[in-house]
Order: C-alpha cells, then sequence, then structure tokens
C-alpha cells in the first residue's frame, strides 16, 4: 500500500471502518513508514480529543434559568389587540401609502402650457430680461 | 416517567412534568448545542431557547414522535441560526474582539489540571485545530458529524433528527471524515499539528 492510500484511509483506519483486510494492509503500512506512523499517532492524538469535549456536568441551575426566561418572554408579550385595531391600522396605514403615491404622481405631472401662452409669456418678459435687444447700444448713446 | 407520560401531563400545563423534561434531557440538548456552537456559555444559553420553544409548542407535537428526536431538531436548528447569527455580528467585530475570543476559546478547552503546561499547551493547541475543521466543514457535515461524535447517534437516528435517507448520513459522514483527515493532513504537513 502507497503512503497516499494510507492517508486517504487513516481516518476509517482508526475509526475500525475498514475491511479486515484493507486494516491490516494499513497496519502493515504504518509498522513500515515512519511518516505515516507519525501522522498516524498525530491524527489518533488529535481525534482523541472529540471523546473528552463533551458537556458532562449539569448546571443545576439549568431549570431556574429556564423558567426565568418563560415568565420573562410572558410579560414582554404584548396583549392581544382587538380586532378592530388589527384590520383597522393596516387599512388606515394602506390607504394613507395609496393616498401618498397618488400626491407623489399629481406633484411629478408636467403643467400643460399650450404654446401661444408660452410665446406670449417669452415677448413679455425678454425687454426686461435683455435690455440690448429692446434698446441697441448706438440708440442707447445717441441719446 | 416515560416520555409519553410527560408529554402528556406538559400539556395539561403540569409544572413538574416540565421540571423533569427539563432534568432528564439538559445534557442531550446543552451537548448537541455544544457540539455545534463550541462554546460552553452559548451551548446553555440556546438549550435554555430550545426549552422554552418545547413549552410553548408542546400542542404541536406529535404522539407518534419520538421526543429526543424532536429536542434534537429544536436544537439543531437553534445552533445553526447562531451560528449564521454570529457570523453576521462578526463583520461588525474588531480583530481585537477576535484575538480575545481566541484567546477565551483556548482557555476553555483545557479543563483539567495538570503538571505538565507544555502538554497542555499542545492539547489546547490540538483541540483549536480540530474545531477549526470541524467548523470549516459544510453545513448538513458538520451537523451529521456533530450528532455522531457528540452524541454518539446511530445513522438511522442521525438519519431522523436530520430527515433525510439513512445511506444520505453515510454518505455525509464519510465525506465529513473525508475532508477532516485532508485539513488535518495540511495541518500536519504545515507543522502545526
Amino acid at each position: 500500500m502507497k503512503c497516499n492510500t494510507v492517508h486517504n484511509k487513516l481516518i476509517f483506519f482508526l475509526e475500525k471502518e475498514l475491511p479486515v483486510s484493507e486494516m491490516e494492509q494499513v497496519q502493515k503500512h504504518l509498522g513500515e513508514c515512519s511518516e505515516c506512523a507519525r501522522f498516524a499517532t498525530e491524527m489518533k492524538n488529535t481525534l482523541q480529543f472529540l471523546d473528552n469535549d463533551k458537556v458532562n456536568d449539569e448546571n443545576p441551575f439549568f431549570y431556574t434559568r429556564v423558567k426565568e426566561r418563560l415568565s420573562k418572554q410572558a410579560e414582554e408579550q404584548p396583549a392581544v389587540r382587538p380586532f378592530l385595531v388589527r384590520i383597522l391600522q393596516p387599512v388606515a396605514f394602506s390607504m394613507l401609502l395609496l393616498l401618498g403615491i397618488y400626491g407623489g404622481f399629481k406633484l411629478g405631472q408636467v403643467p400643460k402650457i399650450t404654446t401661444a401662452d408660452t410665446n406670449m409669456t417669452e415677448q413679455e418678459v425678454i425687454p426686461y430680461w435683455n435690455e440690448l435687444e429692446a434698446e441697441p447700444i448706438e440708440a442707447f448713446l445717441m441719446e | 416517567m416515560s416520555d409519553t407520560d410527560i408529554i402528556e401531563q406538559l400539556k395539561q400545563g403540569s409544572e413538574a412534568a416540565f421540571k423533569t423534561l427539563v432534568d432528564t434531557h439538559q445534557k442531550l440538548v446543552v451537548n448537541t448545542c455544544y457540539g455545534l456552537v463550541q462554546n460552553r456559555e452559548d451551548a446553555e444559553d440556546i438549550a435554555q431557547d430550545v426549552f422554552v420553544e418545547v413549552y410553548r409548542n408542546i400542542d404541536k407535537f406529535r404522539a407518534d414522535a419520538k421526543l429526543s428526536t424532536w429536542l434534537y431538531r429544536i436544537a439543531v436548528n437553534r445552533s445553526l441560526n447562531h451560528i449564521r447569527d454570529n457570523k453576521k455580528r462578526k463583520w461588525f467585530h474588531s480583530f481585537e474582539d477576535e484575538v480575545a475570543n481566541k484567546r477565551r476559546e483556548a482557555m476553555q478547552v483545557s479543563t483539567s489540571n495538570t503538571d505538565e503546561p507544555e502538554y497542555e499547551l499542545e492539547n489546547q493547541q490540538r483541540a483549536i485545530i480540530l474545531r477549526e475543521a470541524i467548523n470549516s466543514l459544510p453545513q448538513n457535515q458538520k451537523v451529521a458529524f456533530t450528532l455522531s461524535k457528540y452524541e454518539e447517534l446511530s445513522y438511522q437516528e442521525i438519519a431522523e433528527v436530520m430527515d433525510l435517507s439513512v445511506s444520505s448520513v453515510e454518505s455525509l459522514l464519510f465525506r465529513a471524515k473525508k475532508g477532516l483527515q485532508k485539513k488535518l493532513y495540511k495541518c500536519y504537513k504545515k507543522k502545526c499539528l
């Protein structure tokens, strides 16, 4: 058996989950290869930690804490809301939301202005806005 | 008192039955949570929530199901939620917090008083490496592995808890062990083992 094969089967060898023939082959290889044997020992020591890493003692105050948590949650729970509030509240919020959306659309709409109106506004505004167009500089100097 | 009696009495609101349930199954729940979250305080905290959930939802418990299977399921789900929430919280943690947590975890690993500090240090390092390797496994593999190693459940029992077929559990455990072996070998090559 090659070292690579042994590495792939080592965890199953340590857990005794390999067929008998393979167990013997791995065992034989570990007897001959010091590097694989060292890795096997390291792996065994590491995995052994799982056997001791368990909660074996019980917390004597555990039940008291569970009870405390239960009563705390019962206090925090809000009282049952009346039926009308449960129905009316969402309806009112929905209406407000729809009203808001409608208002938004209304505000966002471009005001309709006819072309004639626009022209008139331009003619009325330009003289004040652009004096040069209304009174050329020559005419101003001549005066 | 059998599990069926406990359930029946609990459904009638018996506090004594609830105490019996908590006392008899405390270790099972805490150990399962501990296997997944790897922290004793967090495990006890989650276990308390598990019993609160059992108390609140006892009416939903099906008579044909096993109480322990139900407890394992709730414990696993709660622990996984805790891990997920912790991951989110870690985004906001500073590096110093992380180091402090690691140190606290390392201190927790050591449970026995020994006169050989070097041996103890080596053990702590081994434990951290193993935990890191288990934590890096995909969620389903991690759950199956934890139930198998920490609770020593059979394939059939794990399949019931995880709602999978026995062959799926076999496959999950096989892949989990392969993954663990690969990670430990990498670590061994880098001389961190």
